[in-house]
């Protein structure tokens, strides 16, 4: 069992700052969904460093991200499962 | 490489993996992505075995994305921790000797240039600071002095990462390391007074605290390469595992370390800037 990123699309959706998806260190892991306007995680390529949770509450200060077991996501996005199609991602993504 | 060496041929679509269909579609090609754009394009990057939340792969990342035609690059490297990403690229890799990728790139940069006559390719090495200011020291030196129109990123994590913490040339005098026990005797040695003395047209030094001057530095970097002379890049990346830095600290290292000794700085010589703005003016021309 490990520890994951995970963003509350609530809160992220309400500001479009994009600003872990360019600090996450991991290539095309946190992902950005432009029509629903939020960032979300590929929870394959999730390394647990946690550098996205200070991002976003430290330079974001918007406190979208908390690291949580992985066993304990009900649903999860795997980009090696789905691929990285942006046109098939519009708010659908967990 | 190019990009149409990259396309498929049609009908195979089905046969290629996932990654590599996405990154022919939805890839950095044809047109230079911003950082703004990131997790909404496929990157050049893959998945690697990088230690989790390492600076320098937030690095690698970011110089991926600053690379003017990922299409028409070639990367050198050689043993150390870079290595691990750089070779899960869609960017064709050179595994230099330790020691030797400035002269590698040298010979290379000079092939292409005979070869392809009408398509600018793009040179850039990328490897550590045990590689580049240590063993490669003199390949480097020579490659500048030469005036060699390449660039040289230099992964500067203060210590031989990938071989278990010994001091390197660039660790800064008094580092406790697991293999410098009473802390390093030496000054850390200055690369970019160096570059200076040997005449390379573009220098900088930075940290990964702003993405989006990352990917502008290696851009202007990869350009003036293309025409002016040698550039360098010297880039602050913490090695996480060899300083016990606490991976959800390591951005707050860098800016500390930026703020004390690792300020950004440019230096860059008359032609290079003639350069820079000439292709800026042309790019307005066109709009
Ligand atoms: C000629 C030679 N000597 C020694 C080595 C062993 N070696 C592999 S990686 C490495 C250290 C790499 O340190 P650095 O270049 O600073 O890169 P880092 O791993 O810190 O990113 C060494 C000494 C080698 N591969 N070849
Ligand atoms: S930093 Fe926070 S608010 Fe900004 S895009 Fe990321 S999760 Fe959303
Ligand atoms: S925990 Fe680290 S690897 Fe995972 S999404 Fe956040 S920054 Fe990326
Ligand atoms: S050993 Fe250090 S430099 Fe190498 S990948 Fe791990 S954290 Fe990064």
């Amino acid at each position: 069992m490990y520890l994951v990123a995970h963003i509350d699309q609530a809160i992220c959706s309400e500001t479009a700052c994009r600003l872990c998806t360019q600090y996450c260190p991991e290539a095309n892991t946190i992902l950005y969904d432009n029509a629903a306007k939020t960032a979300f995680v590929a929870v394959d390529r999730c390394k647990g460093c946690e550098i996205c949770v200070g991002i976003c509450d430290d330079l974001a200060k918007h406190h979208a991200i908390k690291m949580i077991m992985i066993t304990d996501l009900k649903d999860t996005f795997e980009l090696s499962k789905e691929g990285f199609r942006p046109e098939s991602w519009t708010g659908k993504h967990p | 490489m190019s990009f149409k060496n990259m396309t498929i041929t049609p009908g195979w679509e089905k046969y290629m993996t996932k990654e590599y269909v996405d990154l022919v579609e939805r890839g950095p090609y044809g047109k230079q992505k911003k950082v703004s754009e990131m997790g909404s394009f496929k990157e050049v990057l893959e998945e690697h075995p990088m230690c989790a939340g390492c600076a320098m792969t937030l690095f690698i990342r970011l110089t991926m994305v600053g690379l003017p035609n990922p299409e028409h690059t070639i990367l050198i490297g050689t043993a150390g921790c870079g290595r691990l990403a750089l070779t899960q690229t869609s960017i064709p890799f050179i595994y230099g000797n330790y020691g030797d990728t400035n002269a590698v790139a040298s010979g290379l940069k000079r092939g292409l240039e005979v070869r392809f006559k009408d398509q600018a390719k793009d040179v850039v090495v990328m490897a550590g600071d045990g590689g580049l200011a240590d063993i490669g020291f003199s390949a480097v030196m020579h490659s500048w002095f030469r005036k060699e129109r390449f660039t040289t990123i230099m992964l500067d994590n203060e210590v031989y990462g990938n071989t278990g913490g010994q001091e390197s040339g660039m660790t800064e005098r008094g580092a406790l390391l697991k293999m410098a026990p009473k802390g390093k005797l030496f000054d850390k040695m200055d690369m970019i007074g160096l570059a200076q003395t040997s005449g390379v047209a573009y220098i900088a030094r930075l940290t990964p605290t702003n993405p989006t001057r990352v990917a502008s530095v290696v851009r202007k970097a990869v350009m003036i390469a293309r025409e002016v002379g040698p550039t360098f890049i010297q880039a602050y990346t913490s090695c996480n595992i060899e300083y016990a830095i606490p991976t959800p600290k390591v951005l707050d290292d860098a800016r500390e370390i930026e703020s004390k000794r690792y300020g950004f700085m440019e230096i860059i010589s008359d032609e290079a800037k003639a350069y820079l703005e000439s292709i800026d003016t042309s790019k307005k021309a066109k709009k």
